[in-house]
């Protein structure tokens, strides 16, 4: 038996309410004037306890008044074998829709009976499901399915969308419709020496096409709210402002807040003393940008034609990571994490083109720009669809409140048959309390 | 239609004018009575009775005590006006039940009959209650007045019924008819010593019980708490535990009275509320004329 509402329960100490009330009205006799007391003899302690033994029945009637209302307020549910058979038989669908409206989402299969269905439509299947999700949460008892009908392209649905449906959940996929012409999707911030742009991307067919907006930052294009920070001596300043200057007259992606690198030009003897890294525990997205570093072709170029290099033998160990080397094979670029922000040391001359390159490696690296083969119009393979289906499981047991018919009414039915046979032992009582003519009366007539 | 059922006790004491009542219960009454159920001590011989201490010796039959060796006295029907004095208890205790007729209503009722009977028959009747006095006379004013004064009565307190007797045959004055109606809770002893003495005056005593049913047969039910009317006293009592106790007590309690006033000559008529005052008082009546 499970309860709605178990804390109700607490209030059957209410039971007690009509054994007080029992004992504390009996304690008081109705008082009856009389001509004479002569021929009576005091009874009290003998009528209270004889009182006590003669309502018993009234008393207990009470309490289970009570007990019934208590516990039907309290909601119980009998979840026998064929309630569950019923549940079981059954099924509640919940069709979450992109694109056009299709016929055969909400439609019934073979043998199963289709008690509520509804259709979810969104901005995306992603919010379809959620809400769908919240439907399907406040169902009665019956088997759960999702049914996704759409194109399912990738990028409309994705594996953590699917992670949130709960196991006992069936999903179903319905590939409808076509796949659309067009997508265009936004794709990052990037910065210019004129301040930040948005970029939006879209995708039609075997044609790529990028639109830049202003997202209207004019201070975005100075040092000052540069991500990087590029520790140099002072004669190697010019050289620093030149290249950061070319990056941004080349444009770069501009990273989150929280990504921040710096920049140690190791060939100056003040920054060397500067250079520090983390304990080594290094946060993802450092370890992102450390690789694609290293991966960034046109920076090993560069490197392998520099001269230079960090001559102290602790880049060369851990937590430094070697990023580039110089052409003569020795270390140039080195790479650790400090607590929260990548650092980078170079070995190369601040004069060298190496410089702006690495300026332009480090921001686009940890900027983390997505890859944009995902966001093409690809329908989602089939294989996929069938490792996420998954038949509706048999409900779980079943939040009372959901449930259309419980076990309420037959207390309630219990309490009003209780309420009038406690009317008729009342009323009976009362008439056998009432004055009777006796054998007397034949006598004394 | 006419019909010889008697009136309720209930609707003739919702009647507020008590000659209406005592004409009613009078007319049911008389028609079944062939003669005067009143006599006196007239020149005309009625029968022997046995002689009780107290009577006077002239009517002591002297030659059938020579043949028969037994004392009897000659009783006559008096020729003159009887002179009757119904005394009437006042107390508290008759004032019972609540909410129904009462014996002190009850007994009102059966007082005016029986004035109206006497006055009818052209004797004298008076009325003695606590605070209450009206000599005997005869006269339709005078029962009117009777009759009034019977109206104004109210239970109350305690009667001191013993006096009230005492106070009446004093004030009867020659040889008369004393109706005491009570339910004779009093002081047993000072009550029958009072109507002892009232019948060695001479004086033909009456004894009219009331009760009502309820306290014959103690019906109640639930546990209870009964309050003495007069003293206030009380008592809590399992009518179901005390039933059977109280019954075999207020058995004895009549038996008692009735069986004391028997034997003094003295005429004992038990009168239930819930009988018609019509049936009651036939009854009284009819016995005294056997």
């Amino acid at each position: 038996m499970v309860w709605l509402h178990p804390v109700i329960l607490f209030a059957l100490a209410a039971v007690a309410a009509p054994i007080l009330i029992h004992i504390l009205v009996q304690r008081r006799a109705e008082v009856v004037p009389f001509p004479t007391l002569r021929f009576l003899r005091s009874t009290a302690i003998v009528s209270i306890r004889r009182h006590l033994l003669e309502d018993r029945l009234l008393l207990a009637l009470r309490i289970a008044i009570v007990a019934a209302a208590v516990t039907a307020v309290a909601g119980p549910l009998l979840v026998t074998r064929a309630r569950r058979d019923v549940w079981n038989r059954r099924i509640v669908r919940a069709t979450v829709i992109s694109g056009a409206p299709t016929a055969s989402g909400g439609a019934s299969r073979d043998g199963e009976r289709v008690v509520q269905t509804r259709e979810f439509r969104g901005p995306s299947l992603g919010d379809g499901i959620r809400r769908a999700l919240e439907w399907l949460d406040a169902a009665p008892p019956a088997r759960r399915e999702l049914v996704v009908s759409a194109p399912l392209t990738i990028g409309s649905l994705s594996a953590a969308d699917i992670a949130d449906v709960p196991p006992s959940v069936g999903l179903r996929f319905e590939r409808v419709g076509t796949l659309p012409a067009e997508r265009t999707v936004s794709y990052g911030r990037v910065r210019a020496v004129d301040g930040s742009i948005e970029r939006e991307v879209t995708l039609a067919g075997a044609q790529t096409s990028v639109r830049d907006r202003s997202a209207g930052d004019p201070k975005a294009g100075a040092d000052r709210g540069f991500p990087l920070d590029v520790l140099a001596a002072p004669p190697a300043r010019p050289f620093v402002d030149a290249a950061i200057a070319a990056v941004l007259g080349e444009r770069v992606w501009s990273p989150p807040e929280a990504h921040r690198a710096r920049l140690v030009l190791a060939s100056t003897e003040h920054a060397t003393a500067e250079v520090s890294a983390g304990n080594g525990d290094m946060q993802p997205w450092i370890a992102d940008a450390i690789v694609r570093l290293t991966r960034d072709a046109d920076l090993q170029h560069a490197s392998a034609r520099a001269a230079g290099a960090l001559e102290e033998p602790r880049f060369s160990q851990a937590p430094w990571v070697t990023v580039a080397r110089s052409r003569d094979n020795r270390l140039l670029i080195a790479a650790a994490a400090s607590a929260d922000r990548l650092v980078v040391v170079s070995g190369a001359p601040p004069s060298d083109v190496a410089l702006p390159i690495l300026v332009r490696g480090i921001v686009n690296a940890i900027a983390g720009v997505a890859d944009i083969v995902p966001l093409e119009i690809v329908p989602i393979p089939d294989a996929q669809l069938t490792a996420w289906s998954r038949p509706a499981a048999p409900p779980p047991t079943p939040r009372i409140d959901r449930v259309e018919s419980d076990d309420r009414r037959l207390l309630w039915i219990a309490v009003l048959g209780l309420l009038l046979v406690e009317t008729w032992v009342r009323r009976a009582a009362r008439r056998d309390a009432a004055p009777a003519h006796v054998e007397e009366s034949a006598r004394v007539a | 239609m006419p019909t010889d059922a008697p009136c309720p006790p209930d609707v003739l004491a919702g009647i507020a004018d008590l000659e209406l009542v005592a004409r009613i219960v009078v007319e049911g009454l008389v028609s079944g009575l062939h003669r005067s159920p009143f006599h006196g001590y007239s020149a005309e011989f009625i029968q022997y009775r046995r002689y009780r201490p107290g009577d006077d010796l002239k009517y002591v039959d002297w030659k059938l005590l020579a043949r028969t060796d037994r004392v009897y006295t000659k009783q006559f029907r008096e020729t003159t006006n009887l002179a009757a004095s119904i005394v009437i208890d006042t107390s508290a205790s008759m004032d019972f039940p609540a909410g129904a007729v009462t014996k002190f209503r009850y007994a009102v009722i059966v007082a005016a009959a029986l004035a109206s009977v006497i006055a009818g028959q052209g004797d004298a009747a008076g009325l003695v209650a606590r605070d209450a006095f009206l000599p005997p006379r005869s006269g339709r004013q005078h029962l009117r007045r009777l009759l009034a004064l019977l109206a104004s009565l109210t239970p109350g307190g305690v009667w001191g019924g013993a006096e009230t007797v005492r106070r009446a045959a004093d004030r009867l004055g020659r040889r008369g008819l004393l109706i005491v109606i009570s339910d004779f809770y009093d002081d047993e002893q000072r009550m029958a010593g009072e109507l002892r003495r009232a019948q060695r005056m001479g004086h033909d005593v009456a004894q009219l019980q009331v009760l009502t049913r309820d306290e014959i047969a103690l019906p109640y039910g639930r546990d209870v708490e009964f309050a003495d009317l007069e003293s206030g006293a009380r008592i809590p009592v399992n009518p179901a535990l005390a039933r059977r106790g109280y019954r075999d007590a207020i058995a004895e309690f009549l038996e008692r009275t009735r069986s004391t006033a028997l034997a003094e000559g003295r005429q004992h008529t038990l009168l239930v509320t819930d009988t018609a005052p019509e049936r009651a008082l036939r009854s009284f009546l009819l016995a005294r004329q056997t």
